[in-house]
């Protein structure tokens, strides 16, 4: 059974009950035909396709948009779905009280992680408010999932989300464990060297730009890199994700059970590295 | 006079055929209608309704037919993000085999209850699932 790293809750009814939202969210963040999800049937369908966990990553766009999940209820929904999800809190640092919201998150809430949409909330990841939040992070020994690369949202320009943008952060926490969504697609190859590099940051694989999973799977890990930079190099810092509702579950774990990797790598990559990452297990590879 | 009907399946696999005579008998019972034509339709595209016997090894039989003629690894056109969605088509070889399979049966009605042959059971083809799908149940007649 695999944990999706990257899940997202918008959709869910418990946060989705108004047909206002839904609509503004369809347009706002280009999900055009998504209907409202039961969550209980969410957590069904997961488990049939092969998911135990999720990840869930959910949005404080309220600066721009006035559209956001708050984390009091992200921590309501954990609580009542039998260990089905790990919830993470979301912040506008374009906010003044992002980092107070960000505390309360994890010191009285005790969500799991943080998740920083930069593009579309149209920061820089070397910003102040940003290495604020990073600071806090840090020192809760928390992680950080942060959009990388291209973004089908309108209005979410990838100037903020370039991988190589966020490098200061792995030298400036070295201690922070932290993300590049959609192995920061189209800038692949960077990602693999920054991970390559940087020990305390990953990537997760929630990406299907173009084709199918299978050959678009074959386009990362055997056009933009090789597999054995997966299998040797980077195997530790990948992470299963599939940016749910975007994309699904089912075909892409069956697309990373065809790749030519070894099996403790697959085990790795939709396990054991989000364990890890999380800070539920030690990291115990370094070498 | 006709009646429409539906009901919701909750299917619980990427590939299954769900019985569905049971529900389907239920509802043109409940028509009120002594003789005519029952249609059973469902309203999705990468789902079929189908008549045949109810034997595992012929759904099996079924199963790895549909799966040989539409494969998960051909290289299809539709694998591609569609703008109108938002979200990735990555399940073109579900949509062939929904063709494949159609979308639609119908069966007689007679003294009020559907009138099909012995060995004859409907199923719902699933083949995107697990999805919540609609069937549609129509009954003409008098």
């Amino acid at each position: 059974m695999a944990i999706d790293a990257h899940q997202h809750p918008l959709f869910f009814r418990d946060f989705c009950a108004d047909a206002q939202i839904a609509s503004l969210r369809r347009e706002q963040q280009a999900y055009y035909k998504m209907g409202v999800q039961d969550v209980r049937r969410v957590i069904e369908q997961n488990r049939i396709n092969g998911v135990e966990k999720s990840i869930l990553l959910p949005h404080d766009f309220s600066h721009f948009q006035n559209d956001r999940i708050s984390n009091d209820a992200m921590r309501q929904l954990v609580d009542r779905s039998e260990g089905a999800f790990y919830g993470f809190a979301a912040v506008d640092p374009n906010r003044d009280d992002a980092p107070a919201e960000l505390e309360r998150a994890f010191g009285e809430l005790g969500l799991s992680g943080l998740k920083l949409h930069l593009a579309k909330q149209k920061i820089a990841p070397s910003h102040m408010r940003v290495l604020a939040l990073m600071e806090i992070c840090q020192r809760y020994n928390k992680p950080v999932v942060f959009h990388a690369g291209i973004s089908w949202q309108p209005d979410a320009t990838a100037q903020y989300a370039r991988p190589v943008f966020y490098e200061p952060i792995a030298v400036e926490f070295p201690k922070l464990r932290f993300s590049l969504a959609h192995m920061g697609f189209p800038w692949v190859t960077e990602t693999a060297a920054l991970l390559a590099k940087y020990p305390n940051m990953y990537a997760d694989l929630a990406a299907l730009y173009f084709d199918s999973t299978d050959e678009f799977f074959h386009y990362l890990f055997d056009r933009a890199m090789d597999y054995t930079w997966l299998d040797r190099g980077i195997r530790h810092q990948v992470l299963f994700g599939t940016n749910s509702p975007r994309w699904g579950a089912k075909r892409a774990l069956a697309a990373i059970r065809r790749l030519p990797l070894r099996e403790e790598t697959v085990e790795c990559i939709t396990g054991r590295n989000a364990l890890e990452f999380l800070g539920e297990e030690e990291v115990n590879w370094l070498d | 006079m006709v009646r429409l009907m539906e009901f919701v399946v909750k299917t619980c696999a990427d590939t299954a055929y769900i019985n569905i005579t049971q529900e389907v008998e239920r509802l043109v019972e409940s028509a009120g209608i002594a003789e005519g034509t029952a249609f059973v339709i469902t309203q999705h595209t990468t789902t079929g309704i189908t008549v045949n016997e109810a034997l595992e090894c012929l759904q099996s039989d079924m199963e790895q037919t549909i799966s040989a003629l539409a494969p998960e690894t051909r290289r299809y056109s539709h694998a591609r993000m569609l703008h109108s969605y938002g979200q990735s088509a990555d399940n073109a070889p579900s949509h062939i085999r929904a063709m494949l399979t159609n979308n639609h049966t119908l069966l007689p009605v007679r003294d009020g209850k559907l009138h099909r042959g012995a060995a004859q059971e409907i199923f719902l083809a699933e083949y995107d699932g697990p999805q919540d799908r609609k069937v549609v149940v129509v009954v003409l007649g008098n």
